[in-house]
């Protein structure tokens, strides 16, 4: 089974994090496994980890829609943080808005890190596929 | 002796002719002349006789002496005029007569030579030969002809011109009869016979405008006048003018009947049309125009200027144009302008001013065309309003089914996923598990359900009616309802609406409003402090403004502020927060005409404006 050291999952809606926790189980053999309920509480537990030089996350599945900081908030201040390697940003969102495809291009674009944008629900074979490392 | 005394007998009678007459012997020395003779030359010395003519008239008489010889061999040269230019520069004329003088044997022993003075009679005649020629061009060039009717042999003569003008030909007489058969039947012949027998009844004299029907069959207009002439007061004759006025009638039918169509044509369009001359001043204004600016007849707007009509600012506005049209030349075409009627009433015009060019290439005035397009420009802004609420309306639209597809699709996707773990899974006690997962989701589906139907219903049931509610009575009654609430939050409610103020409402909808707010001012108060709600009114424009101030934890607008009325948004760790009622109350303050506005500062508080349309 593949290996990964750190994976958040940042998401307000218990049952999609339930749902990823469950089939990551089934693909990937994993140390540490995060959730924060909305983008500020993940920021701020990575923002923390930089400080003390410990691991920062290499697949993180991020939500859109959350209260106090929403998924693009969140993605506006990680890609500014000094971290070097590359992270796998999966959003998983019910979403067909394509401001939100316009708004996932443009974080694309500006960003080192790989970030892929998933249509909920995210099966197994989906899944597998985009919990790898960047 | 005798003979002498014959000569002096003689010489005395010839002294005393009427006529200036000179008797000249063979020598052409004078012998006997009239005193008249002597007068007419004006002589200095008096005493002629014996005296040469040669001498007496210097280089005249060199003139006449060839006359006088060939005279005293018996050739007359009879009765001449001469003329000559005086000593004041005044021509003269006179007539001289050199005949031979003979004795009683017919001898010529001598010239007669008579002078007589016709200067005035030929200026007479010069003078009359050129009236008649001025007569003659003006019957030609005036068509006038003439006519005379003598009574006595009852004998009527036209003019050359009179016949020309009934065309007839130049040897046709003419009679009373067939003279007023000529003229048109009806009214031109009823009116000439009328005329005729009072002119000869009373002596009246005429002049009419009549038609005739010429010997070729063209009808003409003519001016007919007759003048009855008395003779110790009898009438013995009538002489009358006779004047073909055909072109010119015809030309003055033509252009009154373009008179007509032109006028016609101004009244009837629907625009203001006026002419105004070099000081601006009003020359023409046609019916529109008089009716827009309120008069009933157009001659009262004539020589008015526009200082007379708007008020001073767009009165001088007007002038300024006016010069610059007439100055330049060139038109001003299709000017959108705002008029203020003296009456205060405001109107778009839209205006266009040609320059009127004279023959000397400069503006004499200029023709001004005006369309009142006021009701189009309220129908513009209308539907500018329209299409405004309606891209407003669509954008709402696109919103919500933004909203609904989400909500739903996140629910559906929740379904999918937890029945496929279902589905797959064998623990018994994580199928348990899902399950109570999947009738959450179920429960969510449907209080999302129940949510976005509410929403729908208030953008939709538009016939709910507004009702006039005081604003402050339903504010006591929401603090009334909520007091539990209030008490065990230990909160403090400061009304200061006035106790007047009564809107036009949709009376659910403001105290479902009011409870938001107020709830919400609590939900988020800060922790360290008691919340403290003032609420107070204020007119602004249109609105009757609800103002809610609270000391909260107020909220980071720079990072919030475009979501914070949006459908599940929360920006608070706050358990209760479901990111639904700020929506709703948006959405019915909107639905009511009016709208909502947020100040807010971290940590202070926050200030509610909610505005309520004031009209229907």
């Amino acid at each position: 089974m593949r290996k990964i050291n750190t994976i958040y999952i940042i998401d307000d809606d218990p049952i999609t994090v339930f749902g990823i926790k469950k089939i990551l189980g089934t693909v990937v053999q994993c140390d540490t496994l995060a959730t924060y309920g909305n983008g500020k509480l993940a920021l701020e537990a990575i923002q923390e980890h930089l400080t003390n030089e410990l691991a920062i996350p290499d697949v993180i599945f991020l939500d859109i829609n959350m209260p106090i900081m929403d998924g693009w908030q969140f993605l506006e201040e990680f890609i500014s943080l000094p971290i070097n390697h590359k992270v796998r940003v999966n959003i998983i969102t019910s979403s067909i808005d394509t401001a939100d495809v316009e708004n996932w291009e443009h974080y694309r674009s500006r960003s080192h890190h790989l970030i892929t944008f998933n249509n909920k629900p995210v099966k197994k074979d989906k899944l597998d596929l985009i919990t790898k490392l960047a | 002796m005798l003979k002498d005394r014959h000569i002096r007998t003689t010489s005395y009678l010839v002294k005393q002719l009427p006529k200036a007459t000179a008797f000249l012997n063979s020598e052409l020395e004078v012998a006997h002349a009239s005193d008249k003779w002597i007068d007419y030359f004006n002589f200095e010395d008096r005493n002629v006789f014996g005296r040469k003519v040669v001498d007496l008239f210097g280089a005249a008489g060199k003139a006449w002496q060839k006359t006088f010889k060939e005279c005293l061999k018996g050739i007359s040269s009879g009765t001449t005029v001469e003329h000559y230019t005086n000593t004041d520069q005044k021509e003269c004329w006179f007539e001289q007569t050199i005949i031979p003088w003979y004795d009683e044997q017919e001898n010529v022993i001598g010239v007669i030579f008579q002078i007589e003075d016709v200067t005035e009679s030929v200026v007479h005649q010069l003078e009359l030969d050129r009236l008649h020629l001025l007569y003659n061009a003006k019957t030609e060039i005036a068509k006038i002809g003439s006519w005379n009717y003598d009574l006595a042999d009852q004998k009527l003569t036209w003019s050359k011109m009179t016949k020309r003008i009934h065309e007839v030909a130049d040897d046709f007489v003419p009679n009373i009869d067939t003279s007023i058969n000529f003229y048109k039947q009806g009214y031109s012949r009823n009116t000439i016979s009328m005329a005729m027998e009072k002119a000869m009844r009373e002596g009246v004299p005429w002049n009419v405008k009549l038609q005739i029907v010429t010997a070729k069959g063209n009808v003409k207009w003519v001016i007919a006048a007759g003048k009855p002439l008395f003779k110790n007061n009898i009438l013995v004759g009538i002489l009358g003018t006779f004047q073909d006025i055909n072109a010119q009638v015809i030309a003055d039918l033509k252009t009154k009947e373009s008179e007509r169509l032109l006028k016609t044509l101004i009244d009837a369009l629907p625009l203001n049309v006026f002419v105004k001359d070099l000081n601006s001043n009003k020359i023409l204004v046609n019916k529109a125009g008089c009716e827009y600016l309120g008069f009933k007849n157009p001659n009262s707007l004539i020589g008015k200027n526009d200082f007379d009509l708007y008020p001073k600012e767009i009165a001088q506005e007007f002038r300024d144009e006016d010069l610059q049209v007439m100055n330049s030349l060139e038109p001003i075409l299709g000017k959108e302008c705002i008029t203020i009627k003296k009456d205060g009433s405001s109107t778009t015009l839209l205006t266009s001013k040609i320059p009127l060019v004279g023959n000397d290439g400069k503006a004499s005035g200029l023709v001004g065309i005006s369309l009142d397009i006021s009701e189009l420009k309220q129908k513009e802004e209308e539907l500018r309003d329209l299409i405004n609420v309606t891209s407003l309306q669509n954008k709402k639209l696109v919103n919500f089914a933004h909203i609904v597809s989400h909500n739903l699709r996140s629910h559906s996707a929740n379904f999918s996923m937890l029945l496929d773990f279902l589905v797959n899974e064998e623990n018994g006690e994580e199928k348990e598990n899902i399950t109570r997962m999947l009738v959450e989701a179920s429960d969510n589906l449907l209080e999302t359900l129940e949510n976005l139907n509410e929403v729908v219903a208030i953008n939709t049931n538009t016939n709910l009616v507004k009702k006039p509610i005081m604003l402050n009575g339903m504010v006591k009654k929401v603090t009334q309802n909520l007091s539990a609430f209030l008490k065990n939050n230990h909160a403090k409610i400061i009304n200061d609406v006035c106790e007047k103020v009564v809107i036009p409402v949709i009376p659910a909808y403001l105290e479902s409003i009011l409870l938001n707010f107020v709830t919400n001012a609590i939900k988020y108060k800060e922790p360290t402090r008691n919340p403290i709600i003032h609420l107070n009114c204020s007119f602004e424009e249109n609105y009757m403004v609800l103002v809610i101030k609270d000391n909260g934890m107020g909220i980071d607008l720079k990072k919030y502020g475009d979501k914070l009325f949006g459908m599940y948004k929360t920006f608070h760790n706050n358990k209760d927060a479901r990111g639904i009622g700020l929506y709703i109350s948006k959405n019915q303050i909107e639905a009511m005409g009016g709208k909502v506005t947020v100040t807010s500062k971290v940590g202070k508080g926050s200030t509610f404006k909610l505005y309520f349309n004031e009209k229907n």
